[in-house]
């Protein structure tokens, strides 16, 4: 097979110490060299685009900085198996999917060509979401932990289609979930590690006010009017259309704009289409801006955060929707939908308002529009709560605490 | 032989006067050194300056000879020798004073230049290679001054000079300022070895050796650091001095870091969430009155516990909700206390209501246990002082074990750091203090400070 590569993130381990402190670092350090001699191997389906990549483009080279011998290989698939597995994951989130025993068995034969293709390596396998999740079935022959990583919504999974992966699911020495509404009955561990940001990356990083305006400028963006903006795929499950609605509710009595602004991952088909029926919803208004943000183009994301005045994430299905702590990290008010992992970032009337309907999503838009001071003591909030909770040093000790702990049973640790 | 004496005898004044004018030198130079050293004498038993002594050896002598000196010149001066005689005896008796303060001047610098080094640990290269310097600069500026009193033209000789002490200077710029800092450092004794000292912003520590070119202290975490005189020089420290009262047996930190397990299951409404209540381990009862310590460091006041947020937010039952939340986990000694208290409030609160209201759709309550991983720090304390400097770098995690999870290991229900204060270093009140503080009602930051505060009053 042949070696890909992935955009490594630049960041140093070292210059996360000005954020969470010297003795945080340290102690992933001390983490860090338990793991001496033992390697990790992440596999997903994609080096670009959305958040698996993302995580994974941070994580392992902070991983290998921490001495952990971390690496990161994908699987390789045609567009009809990242249909099928576009299938699951709509099925996984709860969405009504017919999955024919034809798509099975492409799954299948897919998973298999990558079982033979694929150089298994690791001490410890870390597979992410259901794409190859069926490499499990190399554990039979070469043993080692397995800790299966999910990064979807599967609180009211289609039975069907989880039915057929849990006989893999099983196989596996534990499975990490972003949420506890994730949890499922399972005989396996099962742990709750919360994904993160990376607070130094473009995306995240402190932003002069020209790259924000010239950015702004690009877009034709009104600079003195109110701006709600949602990032995100154009994707059903995020309720792009829905946001829509809300605004254009909002706006009858606030004059202001929405952006709309997103990509397309490589794994997802159906973006495309998405896409084309929401610029055909929008079409006519010039308030509602639809832009489709190339990949890699993160120093724009994060100018379009820090000029909005609200951010939105309504979603109908979350896997834990980053893009919620990218905005609390930015000091901004949310609006956000209380659906997979938002409600762990968004603690109603605390560092956010949740939302259930669109009704309510144009109440708490109307609360933030008109009610400055409140919105900047929430974001004030969220910033703290993302610090302790949401950044990628946190995430990283998580994981090594896991990977650590898959030779230990007792609630108790001694290291 | 006649005309001589006669001429004597006619000019005895002339003779005499330039006679009287060397024993009066020589008397005068032998009070005024009496005068001039009992007073240097008196200054040096008030300051203790180890270079005093020195001082007096090398020039108590030499003093004298200067003061024959200058009766020479000035009875020469006096005399009816011709005017050129006169010029080249100035000159000579110039040249002999210039001499005799060179070799003072060396043999004086040279005593206290290896004082000096000898105080900061300088080794043999360095020492000698001052010694030299100062030897050879001397003998220059004498050579010099030897020129010009003989009418020798000397600006070229100055001019390479300071060509080749430029060019010196360059070579050596980076230890220079060392050097000099270092002995700045040794001779002033604003810091010493043993001093506990804290270097802004950066390394705190005992002082465990002092060089010609750097200060080494032994930093909290054990590690030995050297820091450049010169930075030392310039950067703003704080000396706290001496070494306070040593524990009997030294406080080794230890940080505590969790892991959720998801159990799996939830509850819906009061009477499932009891039932599951009683049966699962301790470890899911802590998680759920302990993390809100961990992960809401900004909000103030916390909220109590997760069994009373959940049923005050998702079943709307703010009356049992204030019930659970009013539930100290200070009273409780151990988890397993706890644990029952919250389902006798609960089944209490069931028997009296038949309360059966159901938890919406994706509120249900998710029991999730606690795995908590222990490991040491690289910090050990020995003293107080020590112990208050890595309290305030170590990791909330750390605080969190030692008071919280301590609370439920030790027999006494009191916390690590009381009794290691009372214990090791026999501060009974210091330690009863620490423990009498309520760590439930502080956030994580606002506790360290206040133990802080607790310890810092007592060093």
């Amino acid at each position: 097979m042949e070696e890909e590569t992935y955009q490594q993130s630049k960041s140093k381990i070292q210059d996360y110490e000005p954020i969470v402190g010297r003795s945080y670092i340290e102690e992933l350090r001390m983490l860090g060299d338990r793991l001496s001699g033992k390697v990790i191997q992440a596999i997903n389906s994609t080096y670009f685009g959305g958040g698996v990549a993302e995580i994974l483009s941070h994580l392992v080279p902070l991983l290998n900085q921490l001495g952990v011998d971390a690496r990161w290989n994908v699987i390789q698939g045609s567009n009809e198996f990242f249909e099928v597995t576009k299938k699951f994951h709509n099925a996984l989130h709860g969405k009504d999917e017919k999955v024919s025993p034809q798509d099975l068995s492409l799954f299948l034969e897919t998973s298999q060509r990558n079982l033979n293709e694929l150089k298994f390596y690791g001490d410890i396998f870390f597979v992410h979401d259901p794409q190859p999740v069926a490499l499990v079935t190399k554990k039979k022959e070469i043993g080692r932990k397995w800790v299966w990583r999910c990064h979807i919504d599967i609180s009211n999974p289609n039975q069907k289609v989880w039915n057929s992966l849990q006989s893999f699911v099983l196989d596996y020495d534990a499975v990490v979930f972003s949420s506890p509404n994730f949890a499922q009955e399972l005989p396996i561990r099962q742990f709750l590690i919360p994904p993160a940001i990376d607070p130094l990356s473009d995306k995240n990083k402190e932003l002069p006010q020209e790259i924000i305006d010239s950015v702004l400028s690009k877009y034709g963006l009104n600079r003195d009017k109110p701006m709600i903006v949602q990032i995100s795929r154009f994707d059903y499950l995020k309720d792009p259309l829905g946001t829509i609605d809300a605004f254009e509710k909002v706006k009858k009595n606030i004059d202001c704009q929405l952006v709309l602004a997103g990509g397309t991952a490589s794994d997802d088909p159906e973006s495309e289409t998405v896409l084309n029926e929401v610029k055909e919803r929008a079409a006519g208004n010039p308030d509602i801006h639809i832009l489709l943000i190339p990949p890699g183009s993160d120093i724009e994301i994060n100018a379009l955060q820090r000029a909005a005045t609200v951010i939105m994430q309504k979603s109908l299905k979350e896997g834990f929707a980053l893009t919620v702590s990218e905005a609390l990290w930015k000091r901004k008010p949310v609006v956000a939908s209380a659906v997979g992992g938002i409600p762990l970032q968004t603690k109603h009337r605390f560092t956010g308002l949740l939302c259930y309907s669109i009704d309510g999503a144009v109440y708490a838009l109307r609360q933030l529009l008109t009610n400055a001071e409140y919105a900047k003591w929430l974001g004030e909030n969220g910033r703290q709560h993302v610090k302790q909770n949401f950044l990628i040093t946190r995430q990283l000790r998580d994981y090594l605490l896991l990977f650590l702990s898959l030779d230990y049973h007792g609630d108790v640790i001694y290291l | 032989m006649i005309q001589w004496s006669q001429w004597l005898i006619d000019n005895w004044l002339l003779v005499a006067t330039p006679v009287l004018i060397l024993l009066g030198s020589f008397v005068a130079g032998l009070r005024l050194r009496k005068v001039a050293y009992d007073a240097f004498s008196q200054w040096l038993a008030k300051t203790r300056w180890e270079g005093g002594q020195l001082v007096v050896e090398a020039t108590q002598r030499s003093f004298l000879h200067w003061f024959l000196l200058l009766g020479i010149y000035i009875a020469i001066q006096v005399s009816v020798l011709p005017s050129g005689s006169k010029i080249i005896a100035g000159k000579v008796i110039g040249s002999l004073l210039v001499l005799s303060l060179v070799w003072v001047t060396i043999s004086l610098s040279e005593k206290l230049l290896k004082l000096c080094l000898t105080k900061i640990k300088a080794p043999q290269p360095p020492t000698t290679l001052a010694v030299n310097i100062a030897r050879v600069t001397i003998i220059i500026v004498g050579v010099l001054i030897l020129l010009d009193i003989w009418g020798v033209p000397t600006t070229p000789i100055i001019l390479v000079l300071a060509a080749a002490l430029f060019i010196a200077g360059l070579a050596l710029r980076d230890a220079i300022p060392n050097f000099i800092s270092g002995v700045q450092i040794a001779w002033g004794e604003q810091i010493k070895v043993g001093d506990f000292i804290k270097v802004e912003p950066g390394e705190a520590g005992y002082v465990t050796d002092i060089t010609w070119r750097n200060t080494q202290i032994k930093t909290l975490e054990g590690n030995f650091v050297l820091i450049p005189n010169n930075t030392l020089a310039r950067t703003t420290v704080v000396n706290y001095g001496r070494p306070v009262k040593k524990a009997t047996y030294p406080f080794r930190f230890y940080t505590r870091l969790h892991l959720k397990e998801l159990t799996g299951l939830k509850a819906r409404n009061l009477r499932e969430m009891v039932n599951i209540l009683r049966e699962v381990p301790d470890s899911v009862v802590y998680y759920h009155t302990h993390h809100f310590l961990e992960e809401h460091h900004y909000l103030t006041p916390e909220p109590a516990n997760d069994f009373a947020l959940w049923v005050s937010d998702a079943l709307g039952n703010e009356i049992l909700g204030e019930r659970l939340a009013a539930i100290d986990t200070f009273d409780f000694p151990t988890i397993g206390t706890l644990k029952m208290r919250l389902v006798d409030v609960i089944e209490d609160y069931l028997a009296r209501s038949r309360d059966w209201q159901t938890a919406p759709e994706g509120r249900e309550f998710h029991f999730i246990r606690s795995i908590s991983v222990i490991l040491p720090t690289p910090y050990v304390a020995y003293d107080l002082r020590e112990f208050v400097e890595v309290i305030k770098k170590i990791t909330t995690g750390s605080i969190y074990f030692h008071i919280f999870e301590a609370r439920l290991r030790v027999p006494k229900g009191t916390n690590d750091f009381s009794i290691w204060v009372e214990d090791c270093l026999e501060k009974k009140e210091l330690g009863d203090k620490i423990a009498h503080l309520d760590p439930y009602i502080y956030t994580l930051e606002s506790l360290r400070a206040a133990i802080i505060k607790l310890i810092e009053k007592n060093i």
